[in-house]
């Protein structure tokens, strides 16, 4: 059976699945040290005193490095020439936040951060440019000295066609501005490398996609010959394109382990992988798209204004692949542009899975559907009488053989149910768009970048190896290569291993960038098994004595006899140790340079394409987008492993999802504010639909076996199909990038015409003084408080904790508590998280799961329930299901189950607020002290932020328990040396998350009344995840009288004020009716009106709390005490 | 007063508790135990996911000291999943692998409750388990086939 076209398992399966698969912090070697780094706070400033002494009298550390350790002058050499603009660190100058300043080596972590800590840096601030039109601004400061403009890295202004002409025949028009921000690749294993300078080499054990890059800047920057760096094969844990070239990380660990001789660990955090890698260059995108009368697409005009960040790194052919892509999907008579790099004071733009793609494509696609609509056609059949021919050179120079777009856009209408979803019998709020996509199979973009290479070993064993220089981050390339190996040589793949990435096993070759893995590599694997095939029937015929042989099945055959292939291995002359080995170098014809010359290369050698469809429903409520189906047909050539084939298309789709719905990196100041998973809603298992994929297979003779790429092609045209989408649903055209519920919501209520909330303030005297302050935030007071107080912020000295108690009895725990170094630790799911983000250093932690009479729910005399304290989400969610369902409801909002296992309903009361600049290390109010300024005031504040009641700090209360049980009317206990008292939800909380507890003193159970258990009661939560905190949530709870009055009714609100809130005019006004959803509505709106104070961007919260009313009236209404859906 | 565990029990084997600010994450790691994945360290994540007795917990916010019951990583799972790994192996449920182990390690433990749910009820109690790579499809179509095959699999989601 052939290998190819089957969904064969992933060789490394096994490892991959137990756990035992290899990564690089894995397994390190002996004596590995720790390394960190000491990264600028500030955006752009002269470093004008480093001194590093102190740090290296630290007991034990190893080793400092800093710009003075590498060669004078030496910069990375990344695509070269003019482009190459980076030194390994900062060099006397800082041109971001989070550019390394120093890196220290030591043999615990905890030596080398206060090694960190002990470095003596002192910068200089300069004015920095955070934003295009700042860096281009008449005397911006410039961060290089570039040839094409102050702050212009790269221009280009060109055109393919006669413009002209092209704008003659056209007789329609379609416009607009198209904004795609960063994004982060969020690979699940952070950048991690660990380098060891040992017997004049340098040893790698580093998370690449590419070792070529790493191998090559390497031994530049430190004047190595090549064989001087090996990098071990290694399992790498996700790309997506940030591991396709050196990340600076590589080199530190390289100079600290040079320095010391010995291996160093540098593994990114989180909240660093998330702020200083290098994430998907920010476009803005202004596309003019013209047809004529008859449909036919003619010229594409476009300004492009690319936010380089710091520095070139690949900016300029990223900026270019977006251009390229207006003159390859479709065939237009001319295309023009007039493009910008624009170098800017944040962390550098790099590659990622589309490489400027998708940042053209969500401009290029709504103009196809604004055109077909202008045209009176219909979107898909207007992209198939546009799309671009097989056998044609495209306007870009793309020299396509095999192109089935429009077999793809046939076929997704049906797979998506195109006709009957926009028919007239569509539900409202319901739409369905589509988008194409393509991309090359490779790109010759730069030196070498046509050629791969490959070895393949027959063994006396029977066993195959194959050896490639690349490494696979997780694209299954290590499969398809061993598959093609299989096919070629007709073994069965149990018997092929394939070694990748070091170069001590490997020819070298270049690695997984620009979806080249199946084609390049493909190919140089099928050239080099096809030479050992070739040598095998040479040795075979010798062997069996006739000319006449074959190979198949792993066997050399004539017609009247056959020999193994593993028999064959000794009679090879160049054979050694049993095993014969074949290298080859294959050069793939069809690809042409950028750099020679040639006015429009074909960069690649094959072209793949795509449509998409996507199906969402909006909630008018809200504002949140559904998306209820999902379509992906591919022309893929031929799928070598269809699952895995699949796998890179529904991934693929999904970041292109993630990128449309909510992800951003959010920047205040320079500085990353969602440095985390937590608050980048990166799609989760229940946000995404099952999507459907089929594959168009068909001829491609440049193709290895007719393959095509399929790594990046898939993310692109999600964004688009679903911008189309939520046209088709809304008739609201978003041009910006992501659609989070307040975009939504806001433009939603701007096409109905609602009139802005008034909000009476200056009726509202307690309100004056917050506003007065807010109002002069921008007018100097932030600046003062940011530049000023900050310097007077409290610090916590990290210290260790010393001790663990595990109390049995509250008195005894109380006693624990009298110190004030001891905190109370439940199930740790906050507490360990605020060790780690610096808000808290306890040196006693005083567990409470020992204490059995905190551990159960009882009821007390009189029908009211006590729960303990450090009773378990999931134990009270068990609990509640069918007595008090509301509870169960909220519960299973919160986190992940994993979490519910183990996180307590005091811990959930008590956790501290989730305010993005309080956890993320800004010095804020809350962190740093009064001296300090609310950075939510003047920075992003639309979701996690308070709309009412906010005073200097702006965060809210997010526990969801706290919600529920103050609209239940529930009880805190609270114990301390001065014995027990009782508190409402209310008078639990002295501000946002913050407990109002007295001098050892503890929760000890909440007691819910028995009338709480008789009362209807539901939980609605706006939520970018399930899991998220709440955005705005609602517990109602009602007590219904046998008529269907309400008797009385509470409704608290999460999310919207710092702690759990009661509209007061809706509770008075609810007791004795039945309500409908409009009248409690109304009344909400009038309590909104005279009670919120919002900040400018989160107004839109008051309106989405008006649509959860009105949803959870709805289901109090059906009597529905559970959600049933 | 309870005294804290100067061991831990890991797959089998007894493991030292590490400093008493230690997290099963580190304990885990430092004993050369590489399953358990720190991929955010912060809870939010999944990638560290390991079973307390026969609970799926996040090794990297419990507080090692607080553990007494055995530690089951994906690499002691053993043949207990032998067909839960299979399955991931044929739907390709995974790619760059990392968030395997903490994937395998909550599916068995959804698995083993073995209570009857639907393919919607699985996606949510597998959806605190991020992974960057599959789009999630492939692992819940994976998860799936087993629940079918060990009779907890429901055709119709409630
Ligand atoms: S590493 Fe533990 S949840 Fe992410
Ligand atoms: S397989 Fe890579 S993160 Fe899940």
């Amino acid at each position: 059976m052939s290998a190819l076209g089957q969904s064969v398992r992933p060789l490394d399966w096994v490892e991959k699945t137990s756990g035992t698969a290899r990564y690089a912090a894995d397994e390190p070697p002996e004596g590995t040290l720790v390394a960190r780094v000491l990264r600028s706070p500030l955006p752009h400033a002269d470093i004008r005193r480093l001194d590093v002494s102190a740090a290296l009298r630290v007991p034990g550390v190893h080793a400092v490095v800093t710009a003075a350790d590498f060669p004078e002058g030496r910069l990375y050499e990344h695509s070269g020439g003019p482009y190459s603009d980076r030194p390994p660190m900062a060099v006397d100058r800082v041109l971001y936040v989070g550019h390394e300043v120093a890196a220290v080596a030591a043999e615990t972590a905890e030596a080398a951060d206060e090694a960190i800590r002990r470095i003596d840096v002192r910068y200089r601030r300069r004015k920095a440019v955070l934003t295009v039109p700042d860096a281009l601004a008449p005397g911006a400061p410039r961060l290089h000295e570039r040839a094409d403009g102050a702050n212009v890295a790269v221009a280009t202004a060109e055109h393919w066609g006669d413009v002209d002409l092209a704008r003659t025949n056209a007789s329609v028009a379609a416009r607009g501005t198209f904004r795609y921000p960063r994004v982060n690749h969020a690979c699940m294993e952070p950048n991690t490398t660990i380098a060891w300078w040992h017997g004049e080499r340098l040893e790698m054990w580093t998370s690449s996609q590419a070792p070529h890059f790493v191998v090559h800047e390497l031994t530049h920057l430190f004047g190595l010959e090549l064989d001087q760096v090996v990098c071990r094969d290694v399992a790498v844990g996700g790309g997506f394109g940030s591991k396709s070239k050196i990340s600076e990380h590589e080199a530190l660990a390289a100079a600290l382990s040079m320095k010391c001789g010995r291996p160093v660990l540098l593994e990114l955090s989180r909240a660093e992988e998330f702020a200083f890698t290098k994430p998907r260059h920010a476009f803005e995108t202004r596309l003019e798209a013209h047809a004529d009368a008859d449909g036919r697409l003619c010229f594409l005009d476009a300004v492009i204004d690319v936010d380089n960040g710091a520095y070139n790194h690949y900016g300029p052919s990223v900026m270019r692949a977006g251009i390229k892509q207006l003159g390859s999907m479709y065939r237009p008579d001319a295309v023009r542009w007039d493009a910008r790099l624009v170098d800017t004071n944040l962390v550098p733009g790099g590659q990622f899975r589309g490489y400027g793609q998708p940042q053209t494509a969500i401009a290029l696609e709504t103009l196809m559907d604004e055109l077909a609509e202008k045209c009176g056609q219909d979107p898909i059949e207007f992209r198939i009488d546009n799309s671009g021919l097989p056998d044609t050179t495209q306007l870009s120079g793309s020299q396509v053989g095999s192109n089935r777009l429009r077999e793809c856009l046939a076929q997704v209408r049906d797979r998506i149910g195109w006709d009957a979803k926009r028919g007239p019998d569509r539900r409202p709020y319901r739409g369905v768009g589509v988008s194409s996509g393509m991309h090359a199979s490779g790109s010759y973009a730069y030196p070498g970048g046509n050629t791969s290479a490959a070895g393949v070993e027959v063994r006396t064993t029977g066993d195959v190896v194959v050896r490639f220089g690349g490494a696979d981050a997780g694209t299954g390339q290590r499969t398809i290569l061993g598959q093609i190996a299989a096919e070629v040589l007709g073994v069965p793949m149990d018997r092929i291993s394939v070694i990748m990435a070091d170069w001590d096993e490997t020819p070298p070759d270049m690695g997984a960038w620009s979806s080249r893995g199946t084609h390049m590599g493909g190919h140089a694997v099928r050239q080099t098994a096809e030479a050992m095939a070739a040598r095998l029937c040479e040795l075979g015929a010798e062997k069996l004595g006739t000319s006449e042989v074959a190979l198949a099945d792993g066997r050399v055959s004539s017609a009247a006899d056959s020999v193994a292939i593993a028999d064959l291995v000794d009679l090879a002359d160049e054979s050694a140790d049993g095993s014969l080995r074949i290298d080859t170098e294959y050069v793939e014809p069809k690809m042409q340079p950028y750099w020679t010359g040639i006015e429009r290369p074909n960069i690649s050698a094959t072209y793949a394409y795509a449509a998409h469809a996507i199906e969402v429903e909006v909630d008018p409520g809200t504002g949140v987008i559904r998306v209820l189906d999902y379509a992906a047909v591919h022309d893929i050539g031929r799928a070598i492993n269809p699952a895995l084939v699949e796998g890179q298309i529904i991934g693929g789709a999904v970041q292109g999802l993630g990128a449309a719905l909510g992800e951003r990196l959010h920047y205040e100041g320079g500085r990353l504010v969602n440095a985390g998973y937590v608050h980048y809603p990166l799609p989760r298992a229940t946000t995404v639909p099952s999507i459907d994929v089929a594959l168009i297979e068909g001829p491609e003779p440049a193709g290895p076996f007719n393959a095509k790429s399929v790594g990046e092609i898939a993310l692109i045209p999600a964004a688009p199909a679903l911008l189309n989408a939520v046209y088709d649903a809304t008739g609201i055209r978003f041009r910006e990038l992501p659609l989070t519920p307040d975009v939504v919501l806001a433009a939603l209520q701007e096409r109905d015409g609602v009139p802005p909330r008034k909000h009476h303030l200056a009726r509202r005297p307690g309100r004056w003084q917050i506003g007065l302050f807010r109002a002069l935030y921008p007018y100097g007071i932030h600046l003062l408080l940011d530049r000023w107080g900050t310097r007077f912020a409290r610090r916590r000295t990290p210290r260790a904790v010393e001790r663990v108690a595990l109390p049995e009895t509250v008195a005894e725990a109380v006693a624990e508590l009298s110190s004030p170094d001891a905190t109370v630790i439940g199930g740790g799911t906050d507490v360990l998280v605020q060790r780690d983000q610096e808000l808290l250093f306890p040196t006693v932690l005083v567990g409470t799961n020992k204490i059995a009479a905190l551990r159960g729910i009882d009821e007390e005399a009189g029908g009211d329930w006590r729960i303990g304290a450090a009773v378990t989400l999931a134990e009270l969610a068990t609990w509640a299901a069918e007595r008090v369902p509301v509870v169960a409801d909220a519960v299973a909002t919160i986190a992940s189950a994993q979490i519910r296992e183990v996180a307590t309903v005091a811990g959930n009361l008590g956790q501290e607020k989730r305010c993005w600049f309080f956890r993320n290390g800004f010095d804020c109010y809350k962190r740093g002290g009064v001296s300090c300024p609310c950075y939510a005031v003047e920075g992003d504040h639309r979701l996690h932020h308070a709309a009412i009641g906010g005073h200097r700090c702006q965060a809210v209360t997010p526990s969801d328990l706290a919600t529920v049980f103050d609209a239940l009317g529930a009880e805190v206990v609270l114990t301390g040396p001065g014995g027990s008292r009782r508190v409402s939800i209310a008078g639990l909380y002295a501000g946002p998350g913050e407990l109002d507890l007295r001098p050892g003193e503890l929760v000890e159970a909440i007691v819910l009344p028995a009338a709480a258990l008789r009362s209807r009661g539901t939980f609605v939560k706006l939520q970018q995840w399930d899991g998220d905190f709440a955005l705005v949530s609602l517990a109602a709870c009602a007590s219904v009288d046998t008529d269907g009055r309400w008797t009385a009714a509470r409704y608290v609100f999460g999310g919207l004020a710092p702690k759990p809130w009661q509209p007061p005019r809706l509770t008075r006004a609810l007791a004795g009716t039945v309500p409908t959803p409009d009248a409690v509505a109304d009344v909400l709106d009038q309590d909104l009106s005279w009670e919120a104070h919002p900040l400018p961007g989160n107004r839109w919260k008051l309106d989405a709390a008006i649509g959860l009313a009105r949803q959870a009236t709805e289901q109090l209404l059906l009597g529905r005490t559970r959600d049933e859906e | 007063m309870a005294e804290p565990r100067t061991g831990l029990r890991v797959d089998g084997d007894v493991v030292p508790a590490g400093a008493p600010g230690a997290t099963l994450l580190d304990v885990l790691r430092a004993s050369g135990n590489f399953a358990a994945k720190g991929a955010c360290r912060r809870g939010e994540c999944g990638a560290c996911t390991v079973l307390v007795g026969d609970r799926a917990v996040l090794a990297c916010t419990t507080l090692a000291a607080l553990v007494t019951d055995e530690v089951t990583t994906a690499a002691g799972l053993g043949d207990d999943a032998a067909d839960l790994r299979a399955a991931f192996a044929d739907h390709a449920a995974f790619q760059c692998g990392f968030c395997t182990p903490g994937q395998v390690v909550r599916a068995e433990a959804v698995l083993r409750e073995r209570v009857e749910r639907g393919r919607d009820e699985i996606v949510r109690a597998m959806s605190g388990n991020v992974c960057r790579c599959t789009g999630y499809r492939q692992i819940v179509d994976a998860v799936c086939a087993v629940a079918q095959s060990r009779q907890c699999f429901r055709k119709v989601s409630s």
